[in-house]
C-alpha cells in the first residue's frame, strides 16, 4: 500500500507492482508553522510515493497544505518531522547547499506567476539553473537551452525578455526552464492559474508530451479539468491525503 | 477633518517607528544644520559683499596676489594716480597703507602700546558711511606737507589705552613718538580697511606723487552704479598692460611671473585669498552632505512606501484621490523636515559661536581680526533654511510619492505576483548606491587628507626647541632711531638701531631667570616665501633655475637661544660688520645638497634677481657658518621651505623683529622679566604679541585646523549616512528582490551563489563610485594645493584607507541584508509580499 493511510482510495496500486521505480518517499511528514502563540498543521502525517514517470495532480481547498507538500517535495521548505527520500537518498537532513544541488539537478519547478527573472532573456532565464552546476560548459548550456526551448517551441523567442511575452509564452518558457537541466521530477504550482484558457490549454498539452516523454510530473491544481488530466489525483484536506486515486480518463479527454 | 485624519495617521506611523522617525529628524538637522552654518560663515567671511552703508559693494584694487609668499602686495603709489585719473567706471577710491603704531602719552612716563594703524586717504569715513563719536574726520588739508600731524582714534584704544578720557579731542599723543594731535574718535567696531585701530593721514606725495617709488599701497573703491566688476576687471586688465609696458627695469620686481599686477578683486575675498579654495572646498562637501542627506532621506522614506505598498494599494482601489494620497505621503517629510529644521538652527547655532570663539583665539595676539569676522544667522540665512527644508520636502516627499502613485496596484492586490525589482527600480537603486560612494568618497577623501596635513603639520620638527622659550615682536619707534639711508651715516646709524636689540639681550641674559635670547626676523615655524640664490661660478642661465632659499634676519650669538646648532664654520661675529652685506651662514640641508663635498665653508653666494642689472658685479655672500635645519613657515602651506639662509642683523637695521627668549621658571615670570628689560633699555620701544614658542608655532594653523574639524564631522556624518544610506538602499533594493532570490533558490542556487551575485554588483557599484570619487577628489584636492603642502601619509590615508573603508561598508551593507534574505527558506521568499 503506498497511499496515505487515511485515503478511501477507490483504485488500490499495487506498491510491489512498482517499487523498483520508486522516485519520491515521504513518510510521516509534519509541516508546523508557528505564528506568536498559534500553532498550525500544515501537513500532518503525510505519506506519499511517487514512482518515476508518473503524473500526478494535487488538489484541494484553499489552504488546505497543498502548496506546502509541494513546496516540501521541491525541497524549498524543511518538514516539521517525518522522512523525506528522493532518488533513494534521504534528503530530510540536509543543509541549506545540499539541498540547492539537489534541486538543480532533480527537480524543475514551475509557478503558476511564471518567476521569470525579468532583467535576463529567454535564453538567459533557461541556461540560469545550468549556470549553477559546473558539469556543463557554455557550449553544451547552449545545446540544452536551444533544445528545451525548442521542445515549447519558444526558440525564436530565445533574446526576447519575459515582458516581451505574453502570460502563456511566459509560462513556456518557464518549462523550457523546468526541464532544461533533465530533472527527475518536475514539480507545477497551478501552472495555468494566471492563464487563459487557450494559453492554459498550450501549456497543460506540453505538459502531457513531458510526460508522454517520460517525465516524472507532480501539479498542484485546484482545476478539476488539469486535475484531470494527470494519471494519478491526490485530494488534500486539513493537512491530509483524503484521496488518492487513478484518474478514468487520464491525459487525452481534458479540454 | 479628512486631513486631520490624515495628519492623524501620519503622526501615528512616526510614532509607531520611534527609530526611524528619530534617525531621519537626525539626518535631515544635520544636512540642514551643516547647510545653514556653512552659507553663514561663507556668506559672511567671502561671499556677501562689503557694502558699508551704501548699495555698490566695496572692491579693492591692489597686485596680483603672491603665491609663492602668500600675501597680499601692495601697488605703486605712481600707479594708484594713474588709475585715479583713467578709470571712469570708479565711483569712489581712496588709498592706504596698513601698519602698527606705538602710542604713548606725551605727558606722562607711560608704557607705549602697540595698535594697528592706517595711514589713509580723508575720505575713508564718507565711503564707509561712518561718521566719528567725537571730534571730526579726517580731511584733504591734513595730507599736506608741512601739516600738524593728526590722528583719529579707534573705540577701544580711547576706551582702554586712555581711559575714555572725554577731552581727548584736541589732547597731544605720541604716535611712534611723534607729537599728534587726536581730532576724532571713531564709534566702536569700526575698524575699516580691515583691522585699523587708529588712522592718520596718508601723505601727500602718496596721493600725488610725481614719480615711482617703493610704496607699498592699497586701494579701496567703488564702481559707478552702471559698471559691472567684471567689465572694471577687464578694463583694469587693459590698462595693466599698459602699465606694465612703462614700467622701467628697476621696479619689474613689482610684475609676478606671468607679467601680472593690477587686480580688482571684491573686498572680502582679498583678506582670504589663501584660504579661498579651503573655504571653497568646504562649500562643495556640504553641499555633497546636503545631497547625501537628501538621498537617504529620499531613500528612507521610498523604503517605507515599499513597506506600506499594500496599504497605498488598498486605498487606491478604495478611491483615494491622487491628490490626497500625495498630501498623505509628504505629511511625514514635512513633519520630518520641519523638525530637522527647527534642529538645523540650533546646530548651525552653535557652530556660529563655536567660530566667533576660534577667530577671537585665531587673532588673540595680533588683534588683526577683520571686523566682519563675526558670523552669525542672518535673516538671508533664515530664509535659506526656510527654502531648503520646502525643497527638501519636495525631495524626499516626492520620491515616495511618485512611488505610491506609479505603482501596479492590481498586481499587489493579486496575492503575491509581484515580480523581481524592475529595471528602473533596479537602475534607480544603482544610481543611489553609486551616487552615496561617490559622495561619501569625496568628502572623506577631502576630510582625510586635510585633517591628516593638518595633524602632520602639528607634529612637524621645526628643528627649534620649543620648551620653556617665549616669543614676541619688538618694536622702536623709528623716529627716535632715524637711518639716513644712502648716506655714509647709514651704517652708523644702523649700528645705533641694532645696539638697542643687543642692549635689551644682554639686559635680559643677565637676569637669573633668562637662559638667552635670540633675535629673528622671521623665526622658525612662521614666515614663509623663498627666493632665488646663485652660488659662484654654478650661476643657472635663467635665474628662477638657480636655487632658493627662506632668507631669515638673526642677531649674533642666537643659535642656542632657539635650540639651533652650528655644524660647521662660525657663528656671525663683530667682524663680520661693513657696509656691504658680505657674509651668510646657510643651513645644513643647502650644505649637504649643493656643497655634497662638506666644502660649503668659504664658498660665495648671492641673490639671484629676475632683471638684473645687466652689468652686476658683486653682491656675493661668503658662507662662514653651516647651521641646523629649522622649517620656516607652517609644514602645510607651499611656501614652506627648508632651505634657509641668514644674514646677520648689525647690518639690516630693522625696526622691529621677532625674538624668542629662553626661560627658566615661570613664562609669566619671563614675559614680566622682558617688559622690565625694554623699559630700562628704552621705554618708548614696545613688545607684543607675546606668546608662548607653540603658541606662536599654531597661530598659522588655527583656521586650517578648525575648518579640519569642520571637515572631520563632515566626514563622521558621511560616513554615517553613507553607511545608513547604503544599507538601506541594499536592504531596499534586496528586498524587492526577495522573490527573484526565492526562484533562484528554487532553481538550485546555492547561499554562495545568491551571495556572490550581489557582492558582485555592489563591487562594480563600487569600482564605478569609486573611480568617479577618487578622481573628484584628486580635483579638488589639487584645488587645494595651490596653498597647502599635502604629504604623502596625507595621500595614502587619502586615496588608499577611505576607499578601502567604503569598500568594507558597502560590502558590509550588501552582505548583512543578502543574508538575511538568503537564509530565508525558499518558499517563504517566494511567497515574499
Amino acid at each position: 500500500m503506498k497511499s496515505n493511510n487515511n485515503t478511501n482510495n477507490t483504485t488500490d496500486i499495487s506498491n510491489a507492482e512498482k517499487a523498483t521505480q520508486v522516485l519520491v518517499e515521504l513518510h510521516e511528514i509534519k509541516k508546523i508553522f508557528y505564528t506568536d502563540d498559534v500553532e498550525t498543521h500544515a501537513l500532518n502525517n503525510i505519506n506519499l510515493t511517487i514512482n518515476k514517470g508518473e503524473y500526478l495532480s494535487i488538489s484541494g481547498p484553499s489552504g488546505c497544505g497543498k502548496s506546502t507538500l509541494l513546496s516540501l517535495l521541491g525541497l524549498l521548505d524543511n518538514s516539521s518531522s517525518g522522512r523525506y527520500t528522493l532518488a533513494g537518498h534521504d534528503v530530510s537532513d540536509l543543509n541549506r547547499d545540499e539541498r540547492s544541488a539537489i534541486r538543480n539537478k532533480e527537480i524543475g519547478f514551475i509557478f503558476q506567476a511564471f518567476n521569470l527573472i525579468s532583467d535576463l532573456t529567454v535564453a538567459e532565464n533557461v541556461e540560469l539553473p545550468l549556470t549553477y552546476r559546473s558539469d556543463f560548459d557554455a557550449k553544451q548550456r547552449a545545446v540544452m537551452v536551444n533544445t528545451a526551448l525548442e521542445k515549447v517551441d519558444m526558440l525564436h523567442r530565445a533574446d526576447h525578455f519575459p515582458s516581451q511575452l505574453s502570460g502563456g509564452q511566459q509560462q513556456r518558457v518557464a518549462v523550457a526552464r523546468a526541464i532544461s537541466a533533465k530533472p527527475s521530477i518536475i514539480l507545477a504550482d497551478e501552472p495555468t492559474g494566471n492563464l487563459d484558457s487557450k494559453n492554459a490549454q498550450i501549456v497543460m498539452a506540453l505538459l502531457d508530451q513531458l510526460h508522454q516523454e517520460g517525465a516524472t510530473i507532480c501539479m498542484v491544481t485546484h482545476d478539476p479539468r488539469s486535475a484531470a488530466r494527470a494519471e494519478r489525483m491526490i485530494e488534500v484536506f486539513d493537512g491530509k491525503i483524503v484521496a488518492d486515486q487513478l484518474s478514468q480518463t487520464p491525459t487525452a479527454i481534458a479540454v | 477633518m479628512s486631513i486631520t485624519l490624515d495628519i492623524k495617521y501620519a503622526a501615528r506611523l512616526l510614532h509607531k517607528k520611534p527609530v526611524f522617525t528619530a534617525l531621519t529628524v537626525f539626518i535631515v538637522a544635520i544636512g540642514l544644520g551643516l547647510t545653514l552654518y556653512t552659507y553663514s560663515l561663507l556668506s559672511s567671511l567671502v561671499f556677501k559683499p562689503l557694502l558699508l552703508n551704501k548699495e555698490a559693494p566695496v572692491i579693492s584694487i591692489e597686485a596680483e596676489y603672491n603665491q609663492s609668499h602668500l600675501f597680499r602686495i601692495g601697488v605703486d603709489a605712481f600707479d594708484f594716480l594713474t588709475i585715479r585719473n583713467e578709470m571712469d567706471a570708479i565711483a569712489e577710491f581712496g588709498v592706504y597703507e596698513e601698519g602698527t603704531a606705538l602710542i604713548g602719552q606725551s605727558q606722562q612716563n607711560s608704557a607705549t602700546r602697540k595698535y594697528n594703524s592706517v595711514r589713509i586717504e580723508w575720505n575713508v569715513f564718507e565711503f564707509a558711511g561712518v561718521k566719528p563719536i567725537m571730534g571730526r574726520a579726517l580731511k584733504a588739508a591734513d595730507h599736506f606737507e608741512g601739516a600738524e600731524p593728526v590722528v583719529v582714534l579707534g573705540y577701544d584704544i580711547w576706551q582702554h589705552y586712555f581711559l575714555a578720557q572725554e577731552d581727548i579731542v584736541d589732547s597731544i599723543i605720541l604716535v611712534n613718538a611723534i607729537a599728534t594731535r587726536v581730532v576724532g574718535i571713531m564709534p566702536a567696531g569700526f575698524s575699516f580697511p580691515t583691522v585699523a585701530q587708529l588712522w592718520q593721514p596718508i601723505e601727500q606725495n602718496m596721493l600725488t606723487p610725481t614719480d615711482r617709488s617703493r610704496s607699498w599701497l592699497f586701494a579701496y573703491a567703488r564702481l559707478k552704479k552702471e559698471v559691472s566688476f567684471d567689465a572694471f576687471s577687464q578694463e583694469l586688465a587693459l590698462l595693466n598692460k599698459k602699465v606694465v609696458k612703462d614700467l622701467p627695469d628697476n621696479m619689474r620686481w613689482r610684475l609676478d611671473d606671468f607679467e601680472g599686477y593690477l587686480r580688482a578683486v571684491p573686498y572680502k575675498e582679498a583678506s582670504i585669498t589663501q584660504f579661498y579654495s579651503i573655504f571653497i572646498t568646504m562649500a562643495v562637501v556640504v553641499v555633497l552632505i546636503l545631497l547625501l542627506a537628501c538621498i537617504n532621506v529620499g531613500n528612507l522614506l521610498l523604503a517605507r512606501v515599499n513597506e506600506r505598498f499594500k496599504e497605498v494599494a488598498i486605498r487606491v482601489a478604495l478611491g483615494v484621490p491622487r491628490n490626497r494620497l500625495i498630501l498623505q505621503m509628504l505629511l511625514e517629510s514635512i513633519f520630518i523636515c520641519t523638525v530637522g529644521g527647527f534642529l538645523a538652527v540650533l546646530i548651525a547655532g552653535w557652530g556660529l559661536e563655536l567660530s566667533n570663539s576660534v577667530f577671537d583665539q585665531m587673532f588673540l595676539v595680533n588683534a588683526a581680526k577683520p571686523f566682519w569676522w563675526h558670523v552669525s544667522l542672518d535673516a538671508d540665512a533664515i530664509i535659506l533654511l526656510i527654502l531648503s527644508v520646502i525643497a527638501m520636502i519636495a525631495i524626499t516627499g516626492f520620491i515616495p510619492a511618485w512611488r505610491a502613485l506609479s505603482g501596479d496596484f492590481n498586481a499587489v492586490l493579486r496575492d503575491g505576483t509581484r515580480g523581481s525589482q524592475g529595471k528602473k527600480a533596479a537602475r534607480a537603486s544603482q544610481i543611489l548606491v553609486i551616487s552615496e560612494i561617490l559622495l561619501s568618497c569625496v568628502v572623506l577623501v577631502i576630510a582625510t587628507i586635510l585633517l591628516s596635513t593638518s595633524y602632520s603639520a602639528g607634529q612637524a620638527d621645526y628643528g627649534v626647541d620649543t620648551k620653556n622659550r617665549i616669543t614676541a615682536t619688538v618694536e622702536l619707534p623709528e623716529e627716535s632711531y632715524p637711518i639716513r639711508r644712502d648716506t655714509e651715516f647709514e651704517l652708523e646709524d644702523t649700528l645705533k638701531r641694532t645696539a638697542f636689540y643687543y642692549q635689551l639681550k644682554d639686559t635680559l641674559e643677565q637676569m637669573p631667570n633668562i637662559e638667552g635670547v635670540a633675535f629673528m626676523s622671521q623665526l622658525p615655524g612662521t614666515g614663509e616665501g623663498a627666493s632665488f640664490f646663485e652660488i659662484e661660478g654654478r650661476a643657472a642661465a635663467v635665474y628662477n633655475e638657480n636655487p632658493y632659499s627662506n632668507n631669515e634676519v638673526v642677531s649674533r650669538d642666537a643659535w642656542q637661544a632657539l635650540g639651533m646648532t652650528v655644524l660647521s664654520g662660525r657663528d656671525f661675529n663683530q667682524s663680520d660688520i661693513s657696509e656691504e652685506i658680505d657674509t651668510i651662514i646657510i643651513n645644513e640641508s643647502i650644505a649637504q645638497d649643493f656643497f655634497p663635498d662638506g666644502d660649503a665653508v668659504g664658498q660665495r653666494v648671492r641673490r639671484a634677481f629676475r632683471n638684473p642689472d645687466a652689468d652686476r658685479e658683486g653682491g656675493w655672500q661668503t658662507i662662514v657658518g653651516v647651521v641646523s635645519d629649522t622649517y620656516h613657515g607652517s609644514a602645510m602651506r607651499t611656501s614652506s621651505e627648508q632651505y634657509s639662509s641668514y644674514f646677520m642683523l648689525d647690518n639690516i637695521g630693522f625696526n622691529w623683529i621677532d625674538m624668542a627668549i629662553h626661560y627658566s621658571g615661570s613664562q609669566a615670570l619671563a614675559e614680566k622679566s622682558l617688559q622690565q628689560a625694554i623699559n630700562q633699555v628704552n621705554s618708548n620701544a614696545t613688545a607684543y604679541h607675546i606668546q608662548s614658542y607653540d603658541e606662536l608655532i599654531s597661530q598659522p594653523m588655527i583656521l586650517v585646523s578648525a575648518i579640519s574639524k569642520v571637515f572631520l564631522l563632515c566626514g563622521v556624518i558621511a560616513v554615517f549616512l553613507a553607511a545608513s544610506g547604503i544599507y538601506a538602499v541594499a536592504a531596499n533594493s534586496i528586498s524587492q528582490r526577495t522573490q527573484e532570490i526565492g526562484v533562484r533558490r528554487a532553481l538550485g542556487a546555492s547561499d554562495s551563489n545568491i551571495m556572490q551575485l550581489f557582492m558582485k554588483k555592489a563591487l562594480w557599484q563600487l569600482v564605478f563610485g569609486l573611480s568617479i570619487g577618487i578622481t573628484l577628489s584628486l580635483l579638488v584636492v589639487n584645488q587645494m594645493t595651490d596653498t597647502m603642502v599635502i604629504n604623502q601619509g596625507s595621500y595614502i590615508v587619502g586615496l588608499i584607507a577611505i576607499p578601502l573603508l567604503i569598500i568594507i561598508m558597502v560590502l558590509v551593507a550588501t552582505y548583512v541584508p543578502t543574508r538575511k534574505v538568503v537564509l530565508m527558506e525558499p518558499s517563504d521568499a517566494l511567497h515574499h509580499d
